[in-house]
């Protein structure tokens, strides 16, 4: 492909991945009994785009997540980071990925260690990957607090995950993936436990980050409404099958897929005018 | 005469930080078939008003003033025992995790059984399985499915085994906590269909706390918006969600996403959560407030009234009359 089209390959590209969950195999176990959480995917994600995956439970989005920051492996089919296939990354190439690749997950309150300080939990990355001394670690943390919105730094460095409310969880997490400077992170659902008004704080801190890390999202969620929001392209997902993929705008205003048309009638809606909310 | 009728209710936890005022000065009255919302974010205090109203507030909590007049009854004065015999007969409520809310070692229609028999030890067998097939219908939930287990269903039909348990009894108030919140947007969709259809079949008076205002719009005819443990703005449907006074109502608008409403979209600045120890009276959305003068935070609120129906709780009166400033 890459000789046929000069241009630049994409950020991510998922060819024809296909991912099985088998229950715990025993003497009887019949092969019907496999879950095939994603069936012959085909995505691309751009460099500096915020991409959406939307689907409801069970649909496969989480589980092409996690195949993309490698905690699972798929059944056949290949993820390709810059043209650069990742299956068969070992060693010092696999740890290059994992500081290029990062995860914000969905709940605050269970993806940050309790015993360690923010501090601590904003230091871990940069330790495993051998980046800096301490004094410019711990200079790089309280700079990534401030870019976080946690500021001053200084002022939550010491401070444990339960001292804070879920939303300013949900930043440490967000400062955790961005200070490897990541070129793409994995959102998945990272709003879904927070209020409203939490929420699209958080929404504008992710643009700002992607305009001034130059990095790229997955930002994978339930809600289309938040994925129109924040998202320039939306992949529809329903169980494990890519329907639609399509920019925002088109998705929202001229569904093709049954699906996608289903997905926006029911997302709970009533009128009114936001003007009168100024 | 109001079906329930909440009066300066005040409600405090014993916390390590002293006591902490989660339902602040709260008075309502809920009408028969009119549905009413309570909308606001975490820590607002609607679910503390879901518990108080059954009777099931943990053991920090005291109700500290106020009154909840419920037919000839003040709820805030009864023991245990009279407890008892309204919980689940006069006043039922629809729990938030429908995953949890099922014994797994029960089957189904044991669970809904023993609602009908506890208020009801005299029933006959003939009349029990009628009616336990009256709800089950009601839900819509096949008759072949009632002899399940709780990890045979769905989310959705667990649900909708909780709204059935809740109806057992013909209750007179439905309290719904967040019904829908542990549920995708396609069975959302369902179950609130099946509640406000229940809720009319039955014409009871029904509760419905959310903090999603789209789904409290779409179920409730009369809207209360909470900050803080108080009420700061109430009024119809139509009135609150379609002229907004109150700045907290104004904040939680318009940074709701939706489809279908362009214009922008108001980042608000929320930094500091509601100080539920400020004393009794005093506006706890003036840490966030855009409006607040320095006046906000040494005076105490009034009710400003904006119609008969339409009200909110604010200091600065010229601001909240005029719309659209």
């Amino acid at each position: 492909m890459s000789k046929l089209y000069p241009a630049k390959p994409p950020l991510i590209k998922i060819e024809g991945v296909t991912k099985e969950y088998r229950p715990r195999q025993g003497f009887f176990s019949r092969d019907h009994n496999k879950v095939l959480a994603l069936n012959h995917i085909d995505l691309s994600i751009e460099k500096g785009e915020i991409f959406g995956l939307v689907g409801q439970s069970g649909s496969g989005k989480t589980t092409t997540g996690r195949l993309l920051v490698k905690l699972e492996e798929p059944t056949s089919g290949s993820i390709l980071l810059k043209g650069m296939p990742i299956n068969e990354l070992k060693g010092n190439t696999l740890r290059d990925y994992r500081s290029k690749v990062q995860m914000i997950f969905q709940d605050p309150y269970q993806s940050l260690n309790p015993y360690l300080s923010i501090a601590e939990t904003i230091l871990e990355p940069l330790e495993v990957h051998h980046i800096g001394d301490e004094i410019t670690r711990r200079e790089k943390v309280v700079d990534t607090l401030d870019t976080v919105g946690l500021s001053p730094g200084l002022d939550f460095y010491d401070r444990y995950p339960h001292q804070l409310s879920g939303g300013q969880r949900q930043r440490v997490a967000i400062a955790r993936a961005i200070v490897l400077n990541p070129e793409f992170i994995v959102a998945d659902e990272p709003t879904s436990m927070l209020d409203a008004t939490i929420a699209i704080q958080l929404f504008k801190l992710l643009t700002r980050i992607r305009e001034t890390h130059d990095m790229t999202f997955l930002f994978i969620t339930h809600n289309l409404a938040a994925a129109n929001y924040l998202c320039d392209r939306i992949a529809v997902i329903h169980e494990g099958h890519i329907v639609e993929v399509n920019t925002a705008e088109k998705i929202i205003n001229n569904p093709e897929h049954p699906y996608t048309r289903k997905l926006i009638q029911v997302q709970p809606s009533f009128a009114f005018d936001r003007k009168s909310c100024l | 005469m109001a079906l329930l009728s909440v009066q300066n209710l005040i409600i405090g936890y014993q916390s390590q930080n002293g006591l902490l005022r989660a339902v602040d000065n709260i008075s309502f009255e809920l009408e028969k078939g009119r549905p009413l919302g309570f909308v606001g974010e975490s820590g607002c205090g609607k679910t503390t008003i879901g518990m108080t109203l059954m009777g099931l507030l943990p053991s920090n909590a005291r109700i500290l003033g106020g009154s909840i007049g419920f037919g000839n009854k003040d709820l805030t004065k009864l023991n245990e025992d009279q407890w008892r015999n309204i919980r689940g007969k006069e006043i039922a409520m629809i729990f938030q995790a429908a995953m949890n809310a099922l014994n797994p070692v029960y089957r189904v229609d044991e669970q809904v059984i023993e609602a009908i028999v506890t208020h009801r030890p005299d029933i006959s067998a003939t009349d029990l399985d009628k009616r336990l097939k009256e709800l089950f219908d009601l839900v819509e939930i096949p008759q072949n499915r009632m002899k399940d287990f709780p990890h045979e269903y769905s989310g959705g039909m667990k649900q909708r085994v909780i709204i059935a348990m809740a109806l057992a009894c013909n209750p007179q108030l439905i309290i719904a906590d967040e019904p829908t919140t542990a549920l995708d947007v396609i069975v959302q969709d369902q179950i609130l269909k099946e509640i406000k259809i229940v809720q009319q079949k039955m014409n009871t008076g029904m509760i419905f706390i959310s903090h999603d205002i789209a789904v409290v719009a779409s179920v409730c005819k009369d809207i209360c918006v909470m900050y803080g443990g108080q009420i700061v703005e109430k009024g119809t449907r139509e009135e609150v969600f379609g002229s907004p006074r109150h700045p907290y109502t104004k904040t939680l608008l318009g940074s709701y996403l939706s489809l279908d409403n362009k214009g922008e979209i108001i980042v608000p600045d929320m930094r500091e959560a509601a100080d539920l120890k400020l004393e009794n009276g005093y506006c706890r959305f003036a840490v966030n407030c855009k409006i607040c003068s320095r006046a906000c935070k040494s005076r105490k609120p009034d009710w400003i009234e904006i119609s008969s129906t339409h009200k909110a709780f604010c200091c600065e009166e010229s601001v909240v009359r005029n719309a659209n400033e």
